[in-house]
């Protein structure tokens, strides 16, 4: 921690406006802003001298469907030339947009992808913002946690038609009659009848 | 690059590559840097408010650089005094600064409300002793 205060009194002293709240665990520092500010802060971090965060790591997504944002996005930096790493993390909804960061580093490109493909927040002036994993024609976001385990649609091989089909999951089962009574109590009422007095 | 390997001694001096792809050697590097730190300094004090933490940021690390560049002739003695890479780099990392400036003109981060307080939450536990460390330099 000691070796980071000095860095991060001049984080915030540099740029109160886009950070709302600081975080340093196990000496990681994490860093919230708003969605707004997200590229803006990423462009502070890439091109400021003494900072340098050149590389983006990674870019995910996680969902809290709790919270009045459900989405936390973060964003993953890495600086080569100063041997340092930091989190930078943002609260969207469903409909809120995010600025693309993939111009200004391009391996978001398709980290974002990914985000929008899975959990459905929307990055705008992406320039190909496309699903990244689920197949053609796939309806949803798969790590939404409203999302069923088993999805919507299945696919199988239909001998028939000789292709594969997709169609809609079927999961009802045939009425079953559960009878509760357990088969030990008859028995049991049997074996502790008091045997009669001779 | 023949050229420079036989004539030997006569033109040691030059800078064969960067060793760093897409980095081309910048012969006359010294004059380029100083050219772009007095430009950083320009635009900053035209541009951002005094009071702002950025102007001072700045300002400070070019005024370094710069005088570093102005008291020392030799490319090895500006890299070895600034320590943060070689002189193309550092002409990289001046461009980057001098990019940067539109942005935070746009956006004023500097500028909160009367009494706005970033949180900081540090949290105090001890790291496992299995978990390997990143130290930040």
């Amino acid at each position: 921690m000691a070796q980071n205060t000095a860095y991060i009194q001049s984080l915030i002293s540099i740029a109160p406006r886009w950070i709302t709240q600081l975080r340093v665990s196990k000496n990681e520092i994490v860093i919230y802003t708003k969605p707004e500010f997200v590229y803006a802060l990423l462009t502070f971090f890439k091109k400021h001298t003494s900072t340098q965060y050149k590389v983006l790591v990674d870019i995910c997504a996680v969902d809290y469907p709790s919270k009045e944002h459900r989405f936390e996005v973060v964003y993953n930096l890495l600086s080569v030339l100063y041997n340092s790493r930091i989190r930078i993390k943002t609260n969207v909804d469903e409909i809120t947009p995010i600025r693309s960061v993939s111009d200004l580093y391009p391996s978001a490109g398709w980290y974002e992808r990914e985000a929008w493909d899975l959990f459905g927040v929307y990055f705008s002036n992406h320039s190909d913002l496309r699903r990244i994993l689920t197949d053609y024609g796939f309806e949803g976001h798969p790590l939404r946690k409203d999302f069923p385990l088993s999805g919507y649609t299945e696919v199988r091989y239909d001998d028939s038609e000789k292709r594969v089909v997709s169609e809609k999951i079927e999961l009802s089962q045939e009425f079953r009659f559960f009878d509760c009574t357990s088969p030990w109590e008859d028995q049991a009422n049997q074996l502790f009848i008091k045997p009669k007095k001779v | 690059m023949f050229l420079r390997r036989f004539t030997g001694p006569l033109l040691s001096a030059a800078k064969e590559s960067t060793g760093i792809v897409g980095l081309d050697v910048v012969p006359n590097a010294r004059e380029v840097l100083i050219g772009l730190y007095d430009q950083t300094l320009k635009v900053v004090k035209d541009q951002i408010p005094e009071q702002a933490e950025y102007r001072r940021s700045v300002e400070r690390i070019t005024n370094y650089r710069l005088k570093v560049c102005q008291e020392e002739e030799e490319h090895d003695r500006i890299e070895q005094r600034i320590g943060c890479g070689q002189v193309e780099e550092l002409i990289e990392q001046a461009n980057d600064e001098l990019e940067l400036i539109p942005v935070m003109v746009e956006s004023k981060p500097w500028e909160v409300p009367e009494g706005y307080k970033v949180e900081i939450i540090e949290d105090t536990e001890p790291i496992p002793a299995h978990i390997p460390q990143h130290l930040s330099t």
